[in-house]
Order: C-alpha cells, then structure tokens, then sequence
C-alpha cells in the first residue's frame, strides 16, 4: 500500500461567525522500496465548506453548545458524511476570550458527538499560526523566499503570525476586531467590548451602550486599532500595543522586517473590497477595514491577496493541525488509539542526558512532581535533545524510562513516549523487553514544546506511522 | 576467412569470429571477468591483425545472437540497405577504417555507408582504431535530431542537466533545476532519474518540470528516467512529458532483463506521437554502457564492444532524440580504471555516430574505480574534440542520488569557450535574455540560482 | 646597529654556513592562529556555505540549500569551480576510497565477538574486479562455518565488509546488538554471527545453504558515496538459494547517522525479519 488519504474536519466557533470545512489529507510513503518508509502528507485537498454561521450564544456571552452541534449536525448531512467517517481534525474556538469560558463544555460535548476525531482547542498563539497557514502566507513565504505576515482580522481579534521561507518566526494575538463596538441600524451602540476603554482613550472618543455613535467617532476609533497594528509590525510597541496584546499571547518579535501581507479573518473581504453600507453587519468591521486601507500598512508592504478570507481559520484547522510521526514507531496495542490530551512532559537536556549515563534520579523526581501539578494519571516521555543514541546509550535510556514508568505510573496506564530523533522503534523495542506486558507506545520525529497536549490517532498504512495533533489547551 | 596469423614468428590461432573481435579488444575487466579477454598483448595484437583482414560480409554473416532467436539482431538485419551493403560487403575491416580517415570520405559518404553496416561490423572498425582515430572520425559525423529543439548541429555541444535528488523531493530537484540553469546547462534535456519508479512521483516531479519550462519559457526538452511502464503510466495518467527514456541492451535477453520488449517501446513511441508534449519527430531517450549484458548474463559469450554496438543499432530503429553511454557507471569489475573508462567513451561515442545516433556521453566514475575527477575531465575534452552531441551537468560534479561523479554545471561551459562551441542556439537566446551568457560566455550573473526565485517568473 | 652587533650576525651566519645550515631568521613566536588548524572543509558547516558574492536572494539560496544535500550556491572562479569548492569534492572522494580500501578495524570485530572468514578473494583489487569470486567459499572455509555456527538456526546474521569498510566500523556495534535484541524481543532465535571479508551480497545464498537457515541476513558496506563513506545495507532473504532471483532479497539501505540511524535500523530489520518468518517469503514477495 503506497498512499492514503484521511478525512479531516475543522470547526472555527469565532466571536461572530462559526463554520465548518472537511478535506482529505494525503498520505503517501515516499521512501524508495529500498529504505525504510517513510510516511509524509504530501498534500490536502478541501472537499467541503459550510455556510457561514453567525456563532450562537447563550446571553450574548456564552457559546450555545446545543445550537453548535445542530448546525453541524446539519452541515454533516449536507457533506453527505457521518462522524464515524471522520478521523482527524481541530475544533477552535477563537476570538474574545469572554466567550471561551465554556469552550471546555463545547469541546467536550462536540467530542462525543463527532465520535472519534481529535478535538483540541487552540490559545491566541496556535490561532494566528493556524490561520496563517489557511491563509497560505506561510506557502507563499516559503515559495517565494521571503517575509509574509498574515493579518487574521475577525471580530475580536486580530491574530498575526509572521513567516520566512515558510518556517514560522514570530506569532501574537492582539484585542482588535470588527465587533468590538456593535451598533444597530440607527447607529445606536449595542455592544462594546470591555477592551475597548483603552481604544477609546487614545482615540479621545467616549461610546456608551444605547447612545448613537456618530461615523466620525467611529471613524478615530478605527484609525488608532489601525495604528496599533502599525505599530506592532514596526515593533514599535506602543504602551497601547501591549496593553491590546491578548492574554496568554506572545509578543511579536522579529529579526528580519516584514515584506509582504496577506489579510484573512471576515474583516479581510472588506480590506480587499471596500464596502459601500458601513454599517451593514451592524459592527465597525467596514470602518475598520477602510481605517486599515488607510493606513501605512498598504503602503510599506506589499499586500497580497491570500487563499482564503474569512474562512483561513477553519481551513487551517481542517488542514494543517496534523502532522504524521516517524515511520518506524512502536505500538503493543492498537486498542489504545485514539490518545487526547496527553500533557507533554519535556525531559529537558540535562535529564535526558543524564539519562544516558545511567543516572534517572533526577527523571523519577521531575516525573512525579509533574504528574501532580497537572493532576494527571499519564504523561507523554517527551525527548526532544537527542538526536541519536548509540546501542549502549539506548538500552540506559530505556531502563530509566522503564523505571520510572514503573514507579510513578499505575500499573494499567500505557507508557507513552515521543522522541524527535528518528529512533522510536528501537527506543520501543528496549522498552518492551523491560515493560514485559505493559502497553507501550513510543513515536518519534515530532517536535513538542513546554504546555503542549498530545492527540494521537489510529495507526496508518499498516500500521507504519500515526497521525498526530500538537496543540495547546485554553482550559485544563 | 583466415583466423590465424604470425606475430614475432608465433603462430596465433583463433576458433571463431567471436574469438577474435573479444582479444581484439583493448583490455576491460569485464572481458576478463567473462573469460574472453587475451592472454596477452602479443594475443591482443594478433587477434587485431586477423580481424583487419576480415570481411565485412564475414560480420554480417555472423552476428553475435542469431537471427532467429533475438529481436535485436532483426532489427539491426532488416534494417540494412541491401544496395549499400553490396558495395562494401567485400571491404576488409582494415579497409573500413582507412576510408574513414579518408580526407576524400565526406559526411554523406558516412552517412550513406552507415546504412549498410551492421553492429558488429562497427564494432570490429573500432577495435582497430586509436583513440585518436576514434576522435577523428566521430568528428566527421554530426546527427541532427529535433523533439522540442533541434540538437547535433556542427559548433554545438549541448548538455543534459540532471538535478537529482535523494528523495525526490519536489523542492530539493527544482533548486538543482535553477542552479543548473543559471549556468546554462539543459539544452539537451532536463533529466531526472528517480529514486521512486512510481507513476505518481515521476508525475509530481514532470509537472513541476513542465512549469517552469513553461513559466520561463526555456526551450528544450524534459524527462524523467523511470522506468518505461512507469513513464507509459504517468502519460496515461496526464503527465506533461517531452520524451520517454529506457536503458536498452545489445540483446533481446538484456531488453528482457531491463523487463521491456520491443512492443513496449513501440507502444511508448505511439503514446507521445498521440500525448506527448515534444513536438517530435525525435522522442525517444535511451542509455547504454559496455558490460550491462554481461552483468544480466545476456552476453552470448561476446564481448562488452560488439554488445554495445548492438544496443545503437537497436536504438537507431526508434530513431531517438538522444542516446548516452553512461560510461563509467558500472564499476571495476567491467571497467577498471581511468584508461579503459577513456577508451570505451571514446568507442562508444564513435559506435553511436558510426551508427547515426545522436550520442552523448555521461563521463563519470564510481568511487570503487581507479578514476577521479582528472580523467574524466580528460575525456570530456577528448569527447567534445569529436563531436560528442552532449554531456551531462550535475551540481559540483557529485551525483547525490545515483553515488558517482560526473560532469559538473560549471565543465560544459570552459569546454565550449576551449573549443570554440556552443548551446543549442535557441537555449543560447533565451540564457542571453536572462543575462546568464554573452558572447557565449557566463556572465557575472550566471551560477545563482535565485535568478529564478525573483517574483515575476516564480512559480505560484 | 653597531659594529660589534655586525660582526656576531656575519660570524653566526658563516658559522652556519660551514655547518651546512641556513643562517637563522631572527627567532619569531608563531602567532596563535598559525597553531591552529585550518577549518575542516568536508564539514556541514563548510558545505552550507552560499559561496556567492551578491546574489538576487540570498535568503532564497539558503532555503534551497535546506531542500536539497546537492552542491548548490557554490559559485564559480570563471566558468570553474571554486577552489574551495574544487578541494572539498576531491576530500570527499578520497574519503570515500579509502573507505573502500583498507580493512575493517580489528577491534569492531573483537568488540563484537564475530570470527573471520574469507571469500576466494585473495586481495582487494580482485574483491573489486571480480564479483564472481567475492560470492564462493573454499570447501575448507564452508567446513570451518558449519563447525564453529549453530547449525539451521533460524535466523542467520553476519557482517560484510562489502565495498565499505568503514561503514562496518561506524555501524557494526549498533546495528548488529538492537538488531539481535529485537529478534530476541520476538522470540525469534538467532544462529551465530561472523564477519566475512572481501564478500558480495550473494554470498549470504552460499552461507543459507552451508548453514540451513530460514532467513539470512548480512549487514554489509555499501559502495561509498560522497555524501558519507560510512553507509551499510542489509540484504535479508528467506530461505535464500544459490541462484535464486535477485528479486527475492530485501534491502534495508542508507543506514548511517544521516540517513536511519543504526539502532533504529537494527529495530526496524527485526520487524522485517518477523514478517518473512511469518509470511515465508521475501523480497517483491514481501510486500511490506
């Protein structure tokens, strides 16, 4: 078997809108028939696009969970599919982070609907980079040798990742957006953001809920959101910059300047095509989109069109949330795929090389006291300094990671381990010859950082290689 | 026929006509490894002096596969001009080499009497020729052949630009692409051999060609060299590509080793004509190389000369687009060190244009060889002296993906301004509208492949 | 310089002129950079290099040069190569034959506990011209195996220097081990190991024979590229013949730090080896 192809979904629940798109991800094992396999996606192909959903709420403020699953439920009859066809994908909840409070009960009741498939939930940082990738900045960085940011403008956020020659360097998430005000047909406001004091001081502007804001008004507030993402890439972070950064963002720095953008996020239609109805969505995203048009952001870069707008997110998150791991892995049981939410415990280099010359002390200690911070059953071993091992430093590496499974693991859970260094299989069978009947799983050439969660699906084509998601979780 | 001869006063006694044209030969391993090579120089010479005295109706009549059982030797039969052979059947091989120094034996001369030699009657000429002899007389020869260009014309040497890669890699073969482009290599064909004999990879990668000798509107000719059912395969599937490539050999048994027929052939032949994007006539690609029969045991106990010869007399009558002896390839074992690999480029060169192929030369070694990099920079000088139709460029000379070393990018352009040649003269306009050549010299510009990043011609 | 000064210089120098030497350059303290060695040029370092003074995209070459291990961006003297350019490729060539021609270190062998055998090669350039040879055994050797091996093991391995002796060096202590380990871990039993000198791969067919194996599996030198001289193979058949198709071995190749690395290559045989047994078959027969 030469190739596969896997059904992907992903589901964006934004601050205004929430749709859904499947694609096929295409697998294929591009090693000669003289070397060892080697599983890479090597292409992924949208089969699918929902409406475009205003997101449900509860009071304005909470996700409808209830409403979400109907309208996906109808959307997977429209595809013609049923969640059991499904067999990976992301759910992401963007935007405002007032309306993340139940994302934890969203994701958890879409997971036992959709059956099977990975459901993760991004932080504002795995949002922008997601949403670049939708958008194609990151291709297009990466085809034409160059610097390209991506801009996703939404209703609550404008989330910015920054790519060159397609390896992302720099990614932040700030509280501007096309619905941080809200008005109706008479202008009159209906919703500010509790962000917006900030905005509305250095514009000197001063809105109230049931007051009619008058255009020019708008019109200042819009100029100094603008401003703000000037100046964030400039770097010439302002007070106000860092006041609007997103909690739990990075900050946006860079070792090279930007040369090219692409706009996505629903407020992108409007930068790209001026709308003539200011207030035709009944929010400031068209005079937001001309503040931008405006500014020096059209004029210091080159602005490019991207590959999607308003959908960049869920495409992103239909398409490029999962990689594939190394093709040759150890499993002692299939039974135990799909894994979510494994925590990944980074053994740091010292650890790890100490590791390699018989001392796990410190290993055993870092893995208890991880287990308990999480409050956590089971862990991810994640080996992420080693490149390769010699025979004997394999077998030292296998017996303080045995031990230690054996110490501060149950005896029912599954020892888990990821490496980046292409020696899984070999890592596993050690093990195994040590863990006798215990469940063992043990994956290589992912790299994982320090707060990621792991999902990982079935194996693929025989079982050579798995599909797995790396993501960050908001709640937990 | 007389198979005995004195030399020094030592009778030398030969059994058959087999016998004679293997210790004729200048020493190969290989002929060594299949038992046939003589025992001695003394031998060596005997052996040439008898077959000098041969007739060439005498190698016509003796073909090293019969008739009968082998397609090759048929088509090379039934492809001889009766009227021709008339007229020469009774030259000695000795004659046939003198005539071909002739300063009164033009090209059409060659050209005509072509028709009506046999394989292995080109290759007992070769075996009495010097190595010199073998640059002078090639270099009477040129054969013109056109797919999307028209390669071999007299002042030209052309190049075959091979960007291989060790996993195929889309993007790792286009970045050898564009070096290779900006130093001007590629008029012959841009090449590929693969490391996935796949439809789908060769597909994949023959797209990626097509565009970007679209995009940059290069003209010349793409290619990727899987296997023949694998290229027959992606055309089928809708794969842009100009030729169809096959490694061929000088017996039916060696063609059958190499798993194609002639059906096959004729059947990929009759796909491009109906699918292909060359323009034609001329869009077939065959390699060679002296000891391939021997090493699938499909030599017939001949020698690695006869059986190469036969491989251009097979390829003439699909009358390719290009043909190379791929001639330091195969090892020690067949070819030892840097002066057999020398003098078999050198034959195989002359046994191509002797037959009226379009030949070419991969001038390479192994690392298991008593060669370097000097010897084969040797005989590209040597080659391009004769006349040879093109070489091949890879990065710095070092093959990543087939493990040898071979002409690098930067050889065909010092050679060219030594002899005073040149690219094919549509390839030479466009590298001089990209600024890469002027006057039929690199520019300072030439040798960077980001040339081909810049966003106007870029793909995407 | 004075008088005095004069006369001891012009003394000293005849002096040393009638001893046969040169006269002494005034005695200078070679600066630190000058004890230092020059860089090694057939480092990765030396080879990422974009050797091009002013191109259109440097940032376009880098990225190319990550796609490909080609020799690319390397610039021109003229039409010519660098010289820099021109004294790595020769580095690596002769690398790469000396890899071919000298002799497996002694010492791999001990640490490995492996004895030696020989093939009807009796030096190495006939190990190279003649394959036919580096695939036969003398009656006295297939006697001295059958005495000292297990006989009908299950699974028989042995290392051959092939065309590299030196990826036997660099890969022997940790492929040969994992891979024994592995098999182990599967309950697989294993013949005993040995080294063979000046073999080719079709000399496992002569060794199944002698042996009475199931499956074969010889982990040997691959002809060495420039890339690395340190690449071995393992050519692995099930119940492997004399004068059995070529097609029925499996290959397992480019095992080398760069390419698999030799512990995860010996895991990953094992699980071939698994398959063949289970499926009594190898090669195009084994679709894995």
């Amino acid at each position: 078997m030469n190739g596969v192809s896997i059904l992907s979904v992903g589901i964006d629940i934004g601050t205004s809108t929430t749709s859904m798109v499947l694609s096929r991800i295409q697998m294929r094992n591009t090693a000669s028939g003289f070397s060892v396999p080697q599983v890479c996606i090597v292409g992924s192909e949208i089969i699918y696009k929902s409406e475009i959903y205003t997101t449900p709420l509860v009071d304005g403020i909470l996700i409808d969970t209830e409403k979400i699953r109907a309208i996906l439920e109808k959307e997977y009859d429209k595809a013609g599919i049923t969640p059991s066809m499904i067999q990976t994908g992301a759910v992401i909840i963007t935007g405002e982070s007032a309306r993340k409070q139940n994302a934890s009960l969203v994701t958890q009741t879409l997971s036992s609907f959709a059956g099977d498939f990975v459901v993760a939930t991004a932080g504002p940082d795995l949002e922008s980079v997601i949403a670049a990738k939708g958008a194609g900045a990151q291709q297009y960085s990466k085809e034409h040798s160059c610097v390209v940011a991506n801009l996703d403008i939404g209703g609550g956020t404008t989330n910015i990742a920054v790519f060159h020659c397609g390896e992302l360097c720099a990614k932040g998430c700030w509280d501007i957006g096309g619905r941080l005000v809200q008005v109706d047909r008479q202008k009159k406001v209906t919703y500010l953001s509790p962000r917006l004091p900030a905005i509305m001081k250095a514009a000197g502007v001063s809105l109230e809920l049931g007051r009619t804001a008058d255009w020019q008004e708008l019109d200042r507030l819009c100029r100094v959101m603008a401003q703000v993402l000037e100046d964030t890439l400039k770097f010439t972070a302002s007070k106000l910059c860092e006041e609007m950064r997103t909690a739990g963002s990075s900050r946006l720095t860079l070792s090279r300047p930007v040369e090219y953008i692409t706009f996505s996020g629903g407020v992108a239609d409007c930068v790209y095509s001026p709308q003539e109805d200011w207030f035709r969505f009944g929010d400031i995203g068209p005079i937001l989109a001309h503040s931008i048009r405006e500014s020096s952001l059209m004029r210091d870069y080159q602005v490019i069109p991207p590959k999607e707008t308003i959908r960049a997110t869920v495409v992103g998150a239909g398409s490029y949330t999962t990689s594939v791991s190394g093709s040759t892995i150890t499993y002692t049981d299939e039974s135990v795929f799909p894994v979510k939410n494994l925590p990944a415990f980074l053994l740091g280099r010292e650890t790890e090389h100490q590791c390699l010359t018989g001392n796990d002390r410190n290993l055993r200690e870092e893995t208890e006291w991880f287990l308990e911070q999480n409050d956590c059953d089971n862990l991810l071993f994640c080996i992420q300094d080693i490149d390769s091992l010699s025979y004997r430093q394999l077998n030292l590496l296998a017996d303080a990671l045995c031990h230690t499974a054996d110490s501060a693991l149950g005896k029912e859970q599954t020892v888990m381990v990821l490496c980046r260094g292409d020696f899984a299989k070999a890592l596993g069978q050690a093990m195994q010859r040590r863990l006798l009947d215990r469940k063992l799983v043990c994956i290589d050439s992912i790299s994982v950082q320090f707060g990621d969660y792991i999902d990982i699906g079935r194996p693929l084509m025989n079982g050579m290689a798995v599909p797995v998601v790396v993501k960050t979780l908001l709640y937990g | 026929m007389r198979l005995k001869t004195l030399l020094a006063g030592q009778v030398y006694e030969f059994h058959s006509i087999k016998e004679v044209l293997a210790k004729a030969n200048e020493q190969k391993s290989g002929d060594v490894l299949a038992g046939l090579a003589a025992a001695s120089d003394s031998e060596r010479i005997a052996a040439k002096e008898v077959l000098s005295n041969l007739l060439l109706s005498d190698l016509r009549n003796n073909p090293a596969v019969p008739y009968e059982e082998d397609d090759v030797t048929r088509i090379i039969q039934d492809g001889v001009n009766e009227r021709i052979y008339d007229k020469i059947k009774n030259w000695t091989v000795s004659d046939l080499r003198e005539w071909l120094m002739d300063y009164a034996t033009t090209e059409e001369d060659i050209r005509r009497v072509s028709q009506g030699l046999t394989a292995e009657m080109i290759a007992a000429v070769a075996k009495l020729m010097s190595n010199l002899d073998l640059v002078y007389a090639a270099n009477k020869i040129r054969i013109h052949t056109h797919c999307n260009t028209t390669m071999g014309k007299r002042g030209t040497l052309s190049t075959r630009l091979q960007p291989n890669h060790t996993t195929d890699n889309v993007e790792g073969i286009t970045a050898s692409l564009f070096e290779g482009l900006s130093y001007g290599v590629g008029d012959a064909v841009i090449g590929l051999n693969p490391v996935n004999d796949t439809a789908a990879s060769a597909a994949e990668i023959l797209k990626r060609f097509d565009e970007v000798k679209n995009k940059w509107q290069i003209p010349t000719q793409i290619c990727v060299l899987a296997h023949i059912t694998t290229q027959m395969e992606a055309l089928r599937q809708g794969a842009p590509t100009d030729m169809i490539f096959q490694s061929i050999a000088g017996s039916q048994k060696g063609n059958e080793a190499f798993g194609f027929t002639t059906e096959t052939m004729k059947q990929a032949q009759e796909m491009l004509r109906k699918n292909g994007t060359g323009t034609g006539p001329n869009v077939m690609y065959f390699e060679t190389g002296q000891g391939s029969e021997l090493s699938s045991g499909a030599n017939f106990g001949y020698d690695q000369v006869v059986m190469e010869a036969r491989c251009y007399g097979y390829a003439k009558h699909f009358s390719p687009f290009m043909v190379n002896t791929v001639v330091g390839f195969i090892g020690p074992e067949y070819l030892y060190d840097s002066k057999q690999v020398i003098r078999a480029g050198l034959e195989d060169h002359f046994m191509g244009k002797l037959t009226g192929i379009p030949m070419g030369c991969d001038c390479c070694y192994t690392n298991h060889m008593m060669a370097d990099q000097n010897d084969i920079e040797n005989l590209t000088v040597l080659l391009a002296s004769a006349g040879c139709t093109y070489v091949i460029g890879v990065p710095a000379s070092d093959d990543i993906m087939l493990n040898y070393q071979t002409n690098s990018y930067h050889d065909a352009s010092a050679v060219r301004e030594i002899l005073g040649l040149r690219p094919i003269r549509e390839f030479e306009e466009w590298l001089e509208k990209l600024g890469i050549m002027e006057n039929g010299k690199l520019t300072s510009l030439a040798g960077d492949a980001s040339l081909f990043t810049q966003r106007k011609g870029g793909l995407g | 310089m004075t008088d005095q000064k004069l006369i001891e210089l012009v003394t000293q120098a005849v002096l040393a002129q009638l001893a046969g030497q040169p006269p002494a350059a005034p005695a200078q303290q070679p600066s630190a950079e000058e004890t230092e060695p020059l860089a090694d040029i057939t480092d990765k370092a030396h080879k990422m290099a974009i050797n091009i003074e002013h191109p259109v995209n440097r940032d376009a070459l880098e990225q190319m040069k990550t796609k490909t291990p080609a020799r690319i961006g390397v610039g021109k003297a003229g039409p010519r190569l660098k010289t820099a350019t021109m004294l790595t490729l020769r580095a690596d060539h002769a690398i790469a034959r000396d890899a071919v021609f000298r002799d497996v270190d002694e010492q791999v062998l001990s640490d490995l506990n492996l004895f030696s055998v020989q093939t009807l090669c009796t030096e190495r350039n006939e190990h190279l011209t003649r394959p036919d040879l580096g695939r036969q055994f003398s009656p006295e050797t297939i006697n001295q195996l059958k005495s000292k091996c297990e006989s009908a093991p299950t699974v028989q391995i042995y290392v051959c220097d092939g065309l590299s002796s030196q990826a036997v060096d660099a890969n022997a202590r940790d492929v040969l081990p994992a891979l024994m380990d592995g098999l182990k871990g599967y309950g697989i039993q294993t013949g005993t190991p040995f080294f063979v000198k000046f073999g080719r791969v079709p000399a496992m067919d002569v060794i199944s024979e002698a042996l009475g194996a199931q499956v074969t599996c010889v982990l040997i030198g691959e002809r060495p590229g420039l890339a690395t001289a340190d690449s071995m193979s393992a050519y692995i058949a099930y119940k492997a013949a004399v004068g059995m198709p070529e097609a029925r071995r499996t290959v397992v190749s480019n095992i080398h730090k760069g390419g698999i690395p030799a512990v995860e290559a010996g895991a990953h045989i094992a699980t071939v080896i698994k398959t063949m047994l289970e499926r009594k078959a190898s090669g195009v027969d084994l679709q894995m």
